[in-house]
């Protein structure tokens, strides 16, 4: 771990969740804590059922987690009396299925929510979301409907309308995973050229060569926990946690 | 007796025809009032429901909206009619045709809040999730986000509810009132012939019904044709 003085972005605090199925205490996250630092790019991996999923969902509530603190820009998100829409505006998410609106434009996906939250004019909102068009490079795109796009070019403008609400943080949650393998690329290459512009990313992922490549942290997570972090060389060359070594050998 | 003085003896005597106009009057009347009415209730008690399934809050509300919709789906409206106007107004004199309107609106409601609830519920909750990561409240999410799709998709149920309605004002002669059928009976009872009159007033039900569904239809089709 490297030396920080910084405050975290996000600092995860005994996070635990759970819920009751049919009588019987599932837990899903158990005394999770980690920290989370602007200009991050901390990518989540690990088997499946390990928790991935629902820890990156608990960072923005669309979990409720049973116990434990989150503090986001210094405020506990977790707190009831929270204003939790607020922060959401600074947190955006990418989701496996994508979620475009599909009554609404391409446009109007991006555009709705800094005009209706933020209070952008139509002009403003529209110029901000152009530039962003152009930068997941769908800028022909802009009146087309969702359905008339191809998996690769929603999850595009996915992204792209979750930067529309200039958040501080970007969390995916398995971006890739609904795609047709020959639209991944496009859609890592978006993420990368995020990365190398400093946006701090939380990423959950099975890509792992990508998550190699892009890193700057990588998180193990196994049995409901964090069980090793480490940067991506370390974490390829020089696995400790004896789960971690078992799932790298079976990914290759 | 010919058809042609059939006709004159239901119709043209005694300005016989001014029964229908003014029952066929009375009839749209309640209908779009209903309508509008069971809109604006269906819409109210299915935001109840659907946030407290979606969220488990308004316990007390839900419970209401649940026992509402209960009791109206399972009674008769001739009986809803007649409950509201000689026990609910019994002691107030309130013209009938008010009467009609808050009958059949209350009626029309239960039904339309399960097709909206139904509608609501059949987005996808990523489109919620969607709504909220974006920093979205959860009535906004519902107006921006949800509701538009789910009256897209239910557009060809609430039309139906629309046609049932039309024709189930025909009621209201329960209580006295003169709509198209009551003024058909009218007329038969004058003149003691019951085919001429009542067939017309089938007839123009009929055709006020094939208008609303040519409407609906339109409506569906304008909103496909803006969307995909």
């Amino acid at each position: 771990m490297t030396t920080e003085t910084r405050a975290p972005l996000i600092e995860v605090k005994n996070l635990c969740k759970g819920f009751y199925n049919s009588g019987n205490h599932m837990e899903v996250l158990t005394d999770i804590n980690v920290n989370f630092y602007e200009g991050d790019v901390a990518f989540i991996v690990g088997p499946s059922g390990a928790g991935k999923s629902t820890f990156l969902r608990c960072l923005n509530r669309l979990e409720d987690a049973t116990s434990g603190e989150i503090y986001f820009e210094g405020v506990n998100i977790l707190d009831g009396k929270v204003d939790i829409d607020r922060h959401r505006q600074k947190m955006g998410m990418v989701f496996q299925q994508f979620n475009l609106f599909p009554h609404l434009t391409v446009m109007s996906n991006l555009t709705i929510g800094p005009m209706k939250l933020q209070g952008l004019t139509k002009e403003a909102a529209e110029d901000r979301a152009m530039s962003l068009l152009r930068r997941v490079k769908l800028e022909d795109r802009a009146s087309s409907y969702p359905n008339q796009l191809s998996g690769g070019q929603k999850q595009r403008i996915a992204i792209a309308r979750s930067l529309c609400m200039e958040p501080d943080v970007m969390l995916f949650d398995e971006p890739t995973s609904a795609l047709d393998p020959e639209m991944v690329g496009e859609v890592l290459e978006v993420m990368r050229e995020l990365a190398e512009d400093k946006m701090t990313m939380i990423v959950v992922t099975h890509e792992m060569a990508f998550a190699r490549e892009v890193a700057n942290r990588i998180l193990f997570m196994a049995d409901r926990q964090i069980l090793e972090e480490n940067d991506p060389v370390n974490f390829f060359e020089n696995p400790q946690n004896e789960r971690l070594r078992a799932f790298l050998d079976k990914m290759i | 007796m010919s058809l042609k003085e059939n006709l004159y003896l239901n119709f043209i005597k005694d300005d016989r025809y001014k029964y229908l106009i003014s029952g066929l009057g009375n009839t749209l009347l309640i209908t779009i009032v209903a309508v509008v009415m069971g809109i604006l209730v269906g819409f109210l008690l299915a935001y109840i429901r659907t946030t407290h399934d979606k969220t488990g809050r308004w316990k007390v509300a839900n419970l209401f909206a649940q026992v509402y919709i209960t009791v109206i789906r399972g009674t008769p409206m001739v009986l809803q009619l007649l409950i509201v106007y000689f026990v609910i107004f019994a002691s107030v004199n309130v013209p009938k045709i008010i009467v009609a309107f808050i009958a059949f609106g209350l009626n029309s409601g239960a039904y339309v809040a399960e097709i909206i609830r139904a509608g609501i519920m059949s987005i996808d909750v990523g489109q919620f999730e969607a709504g909220a990561s974006l920093g979205f409240s959860y009535t906004q999410t519902m107006l921006y986000f949800i509701l538009p799709q789910a009256i897209k998709n239910v557009l060809p149920a609430l039309g139906n509810e629309m046609i049932v309605l039309l024709k189930e004002t025909s009621v209201a002669g329960y209580i006295a009132m003169n709509d198209l059928t009551r003024g058909a009976d009218i007329i038969r009872s004058q003149t003691y012939s019951a085919f001429i009159p009542l067939l017309m007033a089938a007839a123009i039900y009929l055709f006020f019904v094939m208008i609303f569904d040519s409407l609906v239809k339109k409506l569906e089709r304008n909103l496909k044709n803006s969307d995909h």
